[in-house]
Parts: C-alpha cells; sequence; structure tokens
C-alpha cells in the first residue's frame, strides 16, 4: 500500500504535500530514540509527538510518513520542515491504539 | 586493509539520559551520559572555580555499530549525539556545506562529541562515515542520503541554536514546546 492509498483508506488527513511512497510496516512510539534504535526505513511512525525534532528523526530513519495521532495541534515550524524534507505527516483524530488497529485492518503488518 | 562490503547493524544499544551542565562563571558546557531509567536531579555543585547548573537534560541512547558480514564493531562511545541544524548562523561551515549539499538531497546531520573534551578529541572522521553509512545503507539512496559533519565545523558553538535530536521532557508533566539554547 502506498501512503496515498493510506490516507484515501483510512480516513486520514496530510498535512503536508507529499511523493507517494509504499508504506512497509509500523512504527509506534512517542520517543526519537526509540525510533533511532528500532525504526525501519518505510514504516509508518504512530506518534502524539508534534514537536519539530520528529522530523529529523523521520528523516534519519527514513520512514514512509509520520502519523500524528490523537488529533494533536500540529505547529507550523514541524509542517514546514517535514516539507522540506518530503516527508509526510499525517493526522487523525483517532488514539494510537485504534489507528493501530485500522491500518492492521487495512492489511498493514509489521516489517 | 579489510575487503569486506560492511553492513551495519545497531548494536549494544543503552538507553539513559544526557545532560547539558554550564559554569556561570566562565560559560562553558560540559556534557554527560548515563544509563538508567531515572533521571538526576541536577543539583547545583561547585568544581574549583566552577559553578555548574544543569541546562537541559533528555532521554536518549548509546549505540555501536556491527558489521554484519566481518564481525567488526566499531564503538560510539564518545558520541553525545546528532544534531539538526537550524541555519541560525548564514556563514556557519555547517550551514554552507548544508545548503550545497540539499540541493543535491543529501541530508545533514552534525555530531556531537562530549563536551569538553571533544574540542580537543573530536570523533574521528572513519566513525562519522560508517554512522552515514549506516542509516544510508538503510535508506532508498535514489531518493535522499544522510552525510554526517563533525560539530568542530561550526562558526561559533556559543551562537548554535541547532536542535539535538533527542527527547526533552518526556518525564515532565507538562509538554514541551520550546527548547532552550545549549550553548
Amino acid at each position: 500500500m502506498t501512503t496515498q492509498e493510506l490516507v484515501d483508506k483510512a480516513g486520514l488527513k496530510a498535512l503536508t504535500k507529499f511523493t507517494p511512497r509504499n508504506v512497509d510496516g509500523v512504527f509506534v512510539s512517542d520517543m526519537i530514540s526509540d525510533v533511532m534504535a528500532g525504526a525501519r526505513s518505510g514504516n509508518l511512525w504512530l506518534t502524539v509527538q508534534t514537536h519539530k525534532s520528529i522530523v529529523p528523526a523521520a528523516n534519519m530513519v527514513d520512514v514512509s510518513a509520520i502519523v500524528i495521532t490523537s488529533g494533536k495541534d500540529v505547529p507550523k515550524e514541524t509542517v514546514d520542515l517535514a516539507s522540506r524534507y518530503d516527508i509526510a505527516i499525517f493526522l487523525t483524530d483517532a488514539p494510537t491504539f485504534e489507528a493501530v488497529a485500522k491500518l492492521f485492518e487495512l492489511g498493514i503488518r509489521p516489517k | 586493509m579489510s575487503e569486506c562490503r560492511h553492513r551495519w547493524e545497531m548494536t549494544n544499544v543503552r538507553f539513559g539520559f544526557i545532560a547539558f551542565d554550564r559554569c556561570f562563571h566562565c560559560n562553558r558546557v560540559k556534557t554527560y551520559f548515563w544509563e538508567s531509567t531515572v533521571p538526576d536531579p541536577g543539583d547545583e555543585y561547585r568544581d574549583g572555580a566552577c559553578f555548574w547548573n544543569r541546562m537541559e537534560d533528555a532521554q536518549s541512547l548509546m549505540f555501536d555499530l556491527r558489521c554484519t558480514q566481518c564481525g567488526r564493531t566499531e564503538s560510539y562511545r564518545d558520541l553525545l549525539g546528532l544534531l539538526h541544524c537550524t541555519s541560525c548562523l548564514a556563514d556557519c561551515e555547517i550551514e554552507i556545506r548544508r545548503r550545497e549539499l540539499e540541493l543535491r538531497k543529501i541530508w545533514v546531520l552534525v555530531a556531537f562529541g562530549f563536551l569538553p573534551q571533544a574540542v580537543e578529541h573530536p570523533i574521528p572522521e572513519h566513525k562519522l562515515e560508517i554512522l552515514a553509512d549506516y542509516f544510508n545503507q538503510r535508506r532508498d539512496t535514489s531518493r535522499s542520503q544522510i552525510r554526517i559533519l563533525p560539530f568542530t565545523l561550526i562558526k561559533d558553538l556559543s551562537l548554535c541554536r541547532g536542535d539535538f535530536i533527542h527527547d526533552v521532557g518526556m518525564l515532565s508533566p507538562e509538554p514541551v514546546t520550546e527548547r532552550r539554547p545549549l550553548f
């Protein structure tokens, strides 16, 4: 599944323009150090963190997109930085557990 | 010279905290890491003429890199963390190189050793190349690449407003919306 298909099927709101790419697994964590140690290229990263430092972390491990859960407000500087790096940021009102359930329902599995 | 085309993986991962202390007399910054799940209270302390105060602590990790092909291991015990350049000084060497490299979709990160010792003994260049290889081997490099530069290229550390890629305020009841300058 691509990030564009995911937006359409999971009802996510895209906060950035993005180049569609394949989604390959999911990583859930609110800690950047966890992401650096454990996320893999192509993973979707689900988090409630919105500080702009999530963008270089996401870029470093090459996630396919960041999904901000629980409808958190995402600062403009985070969105602007993500756009510069062509990192997709999607927003969902669902809490993380429900967002994961939806992704599983759509057929996304661990990498 | 090894002929192995190394494939790096992270190993010996230790989670803990890094701290930035500043002396209000000499304005120097001292950093350190401790492996723990519990933050250090960060009390003020004297050391000779210096009077150290905690500027910030953050959850972070330490790790080594190991080649899955030949078993060679590189220790990154001397890596404090990676910093994202925020373009705060137009004539800083990091910013100059960042602008050049970004045109080729090469994203720059800045590697910091522990202060103050890393000023005299920076992380060797070959280790920064290995670290960049590790990140690049995990990504689709036809889209973009990672380059890691030493912090010694920063024009004036006291003016640097880059963002460390670490976890600030995760144990705080209030969300951290803004980070304090560290240098």
